[in-house]
Formats: structure tokens, sequence, C-alpha cells
């Protein structure tokens, strides 16, 4: 049976697979940016929460809708000097906070975050290129929160900063 | 008989749930093909609603395939969402790209380099516009779309003109050196 008569026959069984094949991967591309998806991801900067050799990790979109980014949070964001390219950083600073942009300098300088802007921080300070280099981030570049890590360890990332009582930080 | 064995025997299920199939489809082809948007407000003039005493606001095809691998030209309508308000759309013309050097609006200020990753942004009616004369550069990831053509009214119907250079503008480009490795 020649290639055109076996389309003749089966036509209808490859167009209706070709469909749900379609429409699987928009289900999945829509459930990707809007619910949740799971990213890879790879870097120094986020030693040692993040390894360097590579993680996937679990990104949601929901609770930002809602209950916006806090302090603390993992955020996977466009990278401001690269618009193809995503970090993986944390949130030390929401609009109007006022922040420190480097602590590991010798002088300290403090600045205002703009509205509509956060400030991004690697956690291995010693090894990130972050908002101390490119300053405030424009909250329109942020893509979604991570919520957990899928490998190589499956586990929940922590929700936000632990609180210190003020007798441990002057001890 | 329930309510879930009525709703699955029901003739309506079987076309209810492949219609419903269809919808990622279209929430795909609406958020990366081609979708219409409104464009607000007279920052854009002539461009978009040049009559401010008119009811009707503009409608403008916006084309989100075309910024996928973030390619754009000098003089270019773009949407992007604003850097103060992370809900709200701008609707402005691309002046100055990565590597340009631009004199802003007001003569007494210093020329402004435009780092890689950013652009230079302005609306058409310099009075009535908040854009990079207020807030700067802006990231090119914040764009969203390319405005192509004027859907509405009709005796406008057609492709946005696109502006040559600004003589405001010095092009430039970013040494092949400097291209920094963000993580």
């Amino acid at each position: 049976m020649g290639p055109f008569q076996y389309f003749r026959q089966n036509g209808g069984k490859i167009l209706r697979g070709a469909t749900y094949a379609v429409q699987f991967m928009c289900f999945a591309h829509v459930f990707n940016q809007y619910i949740a998806e799971a990213t890879f991801c790879m870097g120094p900067s986020m030693l040692p929460t993040f390894n360097i050799s590579g993680t996937i990790v679990a990104v949601e979109h929901i609770t930002p809708h809602f209950r916006g980014y806090r302090m603390g949070d993992v955020v996977v964001c466009i990278s401001p000097a690269a618009p193809g390219r995503a970090v993986l950083k944390r949130i030390l600073g929401l609009p109007g906070d006022n922040v420190c942009v480097d602590p590991t300098s010798q002088e300290r300088k403090y600045i205002d975050i703009p509205e509509g802007h956060v400030w991004l921080s690697g956690d291995n300070l010693s090894n990130s290129t972050d908002s101390r280099y490119y300053g405030p981030v424009a909250m329109g570049l942020i893509r979604g929160r991570v919520f957990a890590k899928l490998w190589p360890e499956c586990r929940l990332v922590p929700d936000a900063l632990i609180p210190v009582s003020k007798e441990h930080y002057n001890r | 008989m329930g309510f879930y064995s009525r709703m699955r025997t029901s003739p309506y299920f079987s076309p209810a749930v492949k219609a419903l199939a269809w919808f990622p489809v279209v929430m795909f082809f609406v958020d990366h093909g081609f979708s219409y948007g409104t464009v607000h407000g007279r920052s854009m003039q002539p461009t978009f609603n040049p009559d401010s005493n008119k009811m009707w606001r503009d409608r403008v095809l916006l084309n989100k395939w075309a910024v996928t691998d973030h390619e754009f030209k000098r003089g270019e309508v773009v949407t992007l969402t604003s850097p103060s308000d992370p809900k709200c759309v701008l609707t402005k013309r691309i002046i100055a790209l990565e590597g340009d050097t631009v004199q802003p609006l007001k003569h007494n200020k210093a020329p402004v380099y435009v780092p890689k990753g950013h652009c230079w942004i302005e609306g058409d009616e310099a009075f009535h516009s908040r854009d990079s004369n207020t807030f700067g550069t802006v990231p090119m990831g914040l764009i969203k779309a390319k405005v192509t053509h004027v859907l509405f009214p009709f005796d406008r119907f057609g492709p946005v003109e696109k502006r040559p250079i600004s003589k405001r503008v010095t092009v430039g480009f970013i040494q092949p050196g400097q291209d920094d490795d963000y993580w």
C-alpha cells in the first residue's frame, strides 16, 4: 500500500491524533504559563539553597496574583540585561523599602526602591550578578515564584525569611 | 441517577468537552500570536486617538509572535508593561536601542547611554506622555507586543507607520567583548 492510499484510509485517525496533540500541547503550555511549571536552573548565584550543577525547580504563578510578592520569595525573573534569559534570585526589597546596596563592600550605601520595582539578590553574594549591579528590577519582569525543588532532592522551599529576635542580634 | 452520570449521558456532554478542548489553543494563540488591544490616552497622538473629543478609542492589532526573538527596530510602536506599575500596559514608540546615546527631550539633561538589554521609548505626543523621559531606559523584557496595524476606526485602518530615526539619537553598538554573563 503506497503512502497516498495509507493516508486516504487512515487520514481521519491521523488528523484526530494531530488535533489531540495540538490541544494537549497548548493545554500544557497554558498550564505552565498560568498555574505551575518545572524549570531547570544552574549556576553559583543561589548557593547553598540551590546547587551549582543544576536543579529542577517548581515555579508557581497563582499566589503572586492574590497576595503579591513577599520579602524572601525566590523568584524566576527575566534578566534586565538579556530579555531571552531567565534568572533565579531572592527578593530582598519591596517597593518603597530602603535597602543596603552591597553588604560586602567597605562603605555601606543605601537606596530607596522606586514603586513597581524590587531588589533581587542571590544567596551567594560572592558570586552573584544581581541588583547590586543592575539596580532595582521592574516587577513586570518577574515570571513566577519558586515553591519547591524537584530534583536532585525533592522538598519545599521555605516560605520567607526567618525572624530573628533582637537579643540574638545584639549578642 | 446522580448528577454526574446524568451529565455524562447527556447528548450535549461530548460536544461541550470537544469545544472546551479548543480553549487552551485559543488562549495560546491570543497570548503568543495575535490579539487586539485598545489604546487609551493621548500619549500617542496623532498616531492613535488623534481626536480627543471623539467617544471611541482606537483598536489595534497586537503582534506577540514578533517579540519572541526580541529583535526590534527604532521607530516601531510596541506595548509594554509599565516599569512603575506592573498592572499597567503602555503603548509607546521605540526611539533608541541598546548601545545608542539619546538626548532626552529636556535639553538641560545629559545624554543617556542605553545599556545592554534596555531601550528608550517615547510617546508621539511629548506633552502628554509618561515615557523614558520620566522613568529612564526600560528593559526590553517588559515589551509584550508590537503594534502593527490599526483595526478601528475604519477610516484609519492600515499599518502603523514606523518613524525614521530621531535626530536626538546617536546610533551606537555594544562592543562584542562586553557581553556580560548574568546568572
